[in-house]
């Protein structure tokens, strides 16, 4: 049983355990399965993996626990798909993700102590005030970023953006002075992560 | 991303990003596969057991 970690370039010769399969013009790198732990340490591992062959070629991550039985198998798996592949390889190439999200912080820069909504009113108005927030977040970082998509959740923004390489020094510096022109938000950014958001189209 | 080496709240967020972009990203492989979803399942129980041994480092409040 084998691990699919990654689709990258045809040709591709990463260093053992992991192998390349060839298939449809592009390569399927995999690697033999190990028990994952599932705990942090277990996960981090499993990024690092992915990082140092990010370091060395352009990749789209398979998704997490994704097994097949053998070389052949992981070939079949691909098959059919390689050009469309090649196109998400491409939009990636050279750039690397980044994640934002959008809080409010958790404690107000104000002396005076934060108005706690007391009617539904209030409540659509503080919420209303939050969106335009990191509205104006979401459209500041889209204008340095190749691609952006929005994640589900409860906060205000939760958002990956493809950035590349060379810009990802001044998307950190504008993060940092949106930061400072919201100090009612917390910002969060963390990466670079391998491209993990951007590796199927858009439905 | 690198292991984060900086505050728990900094770990935190990090492994928050990094469960949503395992769990919900990366190329989906349709056919003949084996989904480690035990695994997954694990995760989830094992990221709630973190948030909570965080919320338990916070001082009691006081009586």
């Amino acid at each position: 049983v084998i691990d699919l970690l990654a689709i990258t370039d045809a040709g591709a010769r990463p260093v053992p355990p992991i192998v390349a399969v060839q298939s449809d013009g592009v390569a399927v790198l995999c690697a033999p399965s190990t028990d994952v732990q599932p705990d942090a340490a277990g996960l981090w591992q499993h990024e690092e993996r992915l990082e140092r062959l990010m370091a060395e070629r352009p990749l789209l991550p398979v998704r997490f626990g994704t097994r097949v039985a053998d070389e052949a198998a992981a070939a079949a798996a691909v098959a059919g798909r390689g050009a469309e592949l090649m196109v998400r390889l491409d939009h990636v190439r050279d750039a690397v993700e980044l994640a934002v999200r959008v809080r409010m912080a958790e404690s107000e820069p104000e002396p005076e102590p934060a108005i706690e909504p007391t009617s539904g009113a209030e409540y659509l108005r503080a919420r209303t005030a939050q969106k335009h927030a990191a509205n104006a977040v979401r459209e500041a970082l889209d204008a340095l970023a190749r691609d952006s998509r929005e994640h589900a959740g409860s906060e205000p923004l939760r958002a990956a953006y493809l950035v590349e390489h060379g810009a990802v020094e001044a998307f950190v510096e504008r993060v940092r002075e949106l930061q400072a022109e919201h100090p009612e938000l917390a910002i969060l950014c963390t990466g670079p992560w391998p491209p993990y958001s951007f590796a199927e189209a858009l439905a | 991303m690198s292991v984060p080496t900086s505050s728990l709240a900094e770990q935190d967020v990090a492994l928050v990003d990094l469960l949503d972009r395992l769990l919900a990203g990366g190329v989906v492989i349709a056919g003949e596969i084996t989904l480690a979803v035990a695994d997954i399942d694990l995760v989830r129980v094992s990221l709630r057991a973190l948030i909570s041994s965080v919320a338990s480092l916070d001082p009691p409040p006081q009586p």
